[in-house]
């Protein structure tokens, strides 16, 4: 019997095995042939001609080589569907700010008509490759999980909009009042999440209270040490994309960051913890509280590599730019991954603090599970 | 006293309370796994081969992750096999990726932090790219790898005569409890760490489309969902090698 379940499972997943990539291939191709969709016009590259290649040096001694090349074509959308077009593009070996471009990739471009027609590049079309990854990564969902990876997906897209949200709010009243935006959204997105995740409990209960005080008292002690400090060594200079106030904007980053992992800790721990009085209805609330501490010790750890990884990788590039500009490790550091390394230590503060609240609520409050 | 000391004393305190000798070793493990990063950024730097300065790197980072970790050491032998397989794939699906999107590099979002910086430093940036995603998927394949396999190991010291068939469906079943809470964690993650970029979109009006095809954005989404995947593999492969352990560990049972 058990033989016979194990046959039809697998042949099962060689079925959704070649539907999920069928699934992936035709997203790629649908997002290929989407151009109508743009009003952007696209020009798609049909014969490349490489022109001269030049060698330079900047001032660092780095040696880089400039190729120019020619790219045949026509565009495909708009109102100048079906015009051949010729242009001039150039691109180094680095690839730091210019591409390379082959022959039928699609690329964005700008058009100008005077004296004649005639275009420059602004960047590569790579719609279609998005698309490909979030359709591989769906299929796996399915294919792994099952059912279960609709409740993942609905809860991922359910945060996105309401991140969104958030950011029009923030947006609409100019950037005042973010840390009190995000506080609220933060509020917002663990009730929906641990809702979908747990349901309405009382053990959803105690999680939601210990997310919230442990993120809330982990922002306390980090305003602390910033007054304490005087923020020495935070550099918000360095912070990218800045259009508004970058202090309350890095506060609330964090925030936003660390909830995640807060609230995959805080659900851990409690629902062991309920199991565990179930079981044993005679273990004392000190008892509970020490077998959570237990569980969070092991799990505390590599949850901070989790988000540390995130925020550290993520600087490479531009760290990696500023050493090879003559700029002392130290410096390189200060201006880069001091915030990432600042946003990764906060959130292990906060991480460490919900082993304790979660433990010490689940052992205050919880009767067990409920069924 | 810096901020970042500050705060660094704060946490190994709170983890010296919370898991005594094995809060120092976890502390231990962010600042060695700190060290490794920045060391190879600057063999990068030196010009070795990006993406082999990153498989090193990487398969030291998750042995460090997760052999100091407090997993039984069944547990994190599996943990640490799975994850490199897990790399292996991952790698596998980020280069041709990466070349096919050309995120690497900088977006014109960077010009103003660019200016003065040379950019033409004679290093393939999409190669670094490539070493970006997979090195920011290490935390949540090591995570996920641990706790299937500490799920499947304290299954087995339970019933030790368990098959590897009902083996297989208890990982599965393990791995759809974490996976919900591990995806938050990635996903919240990268919504707070480009909460500024999110921001600069909407306020400089850029539609969906331009969004998509944003550099930066599709660098920071690339990772992200490569992460995904890789946390999602880590239940079928986790659970197969702890299964492969337990047929051969069973095997060498029944020959004796």
């Amino acid at each position: 019997m058990a033989d016979m379940d194990n046959k039809l499972t697998n042949k099962m997943t060689w079925v959704q095995v070649l539907i999920a990539i069928a699934f992936c291939f035709l997203t790629a191709f649908l997002f290929m042939h989407n151009d109508a969709l743009y009003s952007q016009p696209i020009f798609e590259v049909t014969k490349v001609e490489s022109g001269k290649t030049s060698k330079m040096t900047d001032e660092f001694q780095n040696v880089d080589h400039y190729h120019e090349q020619t790219l045949y074509g026509k565009i495909v959308n708009g109102k100048y569907a079906g015009h051949r077009l010729t242009i001039d593009n150039a691109y180094s070996d680095s690839h730091a700010m210019d591409h390379h471009y082959i022959k039928g990739q699609k690329l964005f471009i700008t058009l100008h008509t005077s004296p004649k027609l005639h275009a420059t590049v602004k960047d590569l079309k790579r719609d279609a490759p998005i698309a490909f990854l979030f359709a591989l990564a769906i299929s796996l969902l399915f294919i792994i999980l099952k059912w279960k990876g609709v409740t993942v997906i609905s809860s991922i897209v359910i945060n996105t909009i309401l991140f969104w949200i958030a950011i029009i709010i923030d947006h609409n009243n100019d950037g005042a009042a973010v840390i009190l935006i995000f506080s609220i959204l933060a509020v917002i997105f663990c009730f929906v999440t641990l809702f979908l995740v747990m349901g309405w409990s009382r053990k959803m209960l105690v999680t939601l209270s210990a997310v919230l005080a442990a993120t809330a008292i982990t922002i306390l002690i980090t305003l602390m040490v910033f007054g304490i400090t005087h923020e020495k060594g935070v550099y918000y200079e360095s912070m990218q994309y800045v259009t508004q106030l970058p202090k309350p904007l890095f506060i609330a980053e964090v925030l936003i960051g660390v909830l995640g992992a807060v609230m995959d800790e805080a659900t851990d721990i409690v629902a062991s913890l309920a199991t565990l009085k179930t079981e044993k209805p005679e273990l004392s609330k000190m008892q509970l509280f020490n077998s959570g501490r237990q569980i969070g010790k092991s799990i505390m750890g590599p949850l901070i590599n989790v988000l540390f990884f995130i925020f550290m990788a993520e600087t490479l590039p531009m760290t990696l730019l500023y050493l090879k500009n003559g700029n002392t490790w130290q410096y390189s550091f200060s201006m880069n991954m001091s915030l990432g390394m600042t946003s990764s230590l906060i959130s292990g503060i906060g991480i460490v603090l919900t082993v304790i609240l979660s433990s010490l609520f689940a052992g205050l409050w919880i009767k067990g599970d409920e069924r | 006293m810096g901020s970042i000391t500050c705060l660094g004393i704060v946490l190994l305190v709170l983890m010296m309370i919370v898991g005594g000798k094995q809060g120092i070793t976890s502390f231990l493990s962010m600042v060695v796994n700190f060290g490794i990063l920045f060391f190879s950024i600057v063999l990068i730097a030196f010009h070795t081969p990006p993406i082999i300065v990153t498989i090193v790197a990487s398969v030291i980072l998750l042995s460090i992750t997760i052999f100091w970790s407090s997993a039984s050491d069944n547990a994190s032998t599996t943990a640490f096999q799975a994850s490199c397989v897990i790399l292996i794939l991952l790698i596998a699906i980020i280069i041709p990726i990466e070349y096919w999107a050309q995120v690497g590099g900088f977006g014109l979002e960077d010009s103003e932090e660019l200016e003065g910086l040379s950019t033409y430093i004679g290093i393939d940036f999409t190669k670094i790219a490539i070493a970006t995603a997979i090195l920011s998927s290490l935390g949540a394949i090591a995570e996920a790898a641990i706790a299937i396999a500490s799920g499947l190991d304290e299954i087995l010291t339970q019933h030790d005569k368990i098959r590897s068939g009902e083996l297989f469906a208890d990982g599965v079943f393990i791995g759809k409890q974490i996976i919900g809470t591990a995806v938050n964690t990635l996903f919240f993650g990268f919504f707070g760490s480009s909460l500024a970029l999110f921001i600069w979109f909407y306020g400089l009006n850029y539609s969906l489309g331009e969004i998509l095809n944003d550099k930066v954005f599709a660098a920071e989404l690339i990772a992200i969902v490569v992460s995904l995947i890789g946390v999602v593999l880590t239940i079928p492969i986790t659970t197969w090698m702890m299964s492969f352990r337990l047929k051969k560990v069973q095997d060498k049972t029944m020959n004796k």
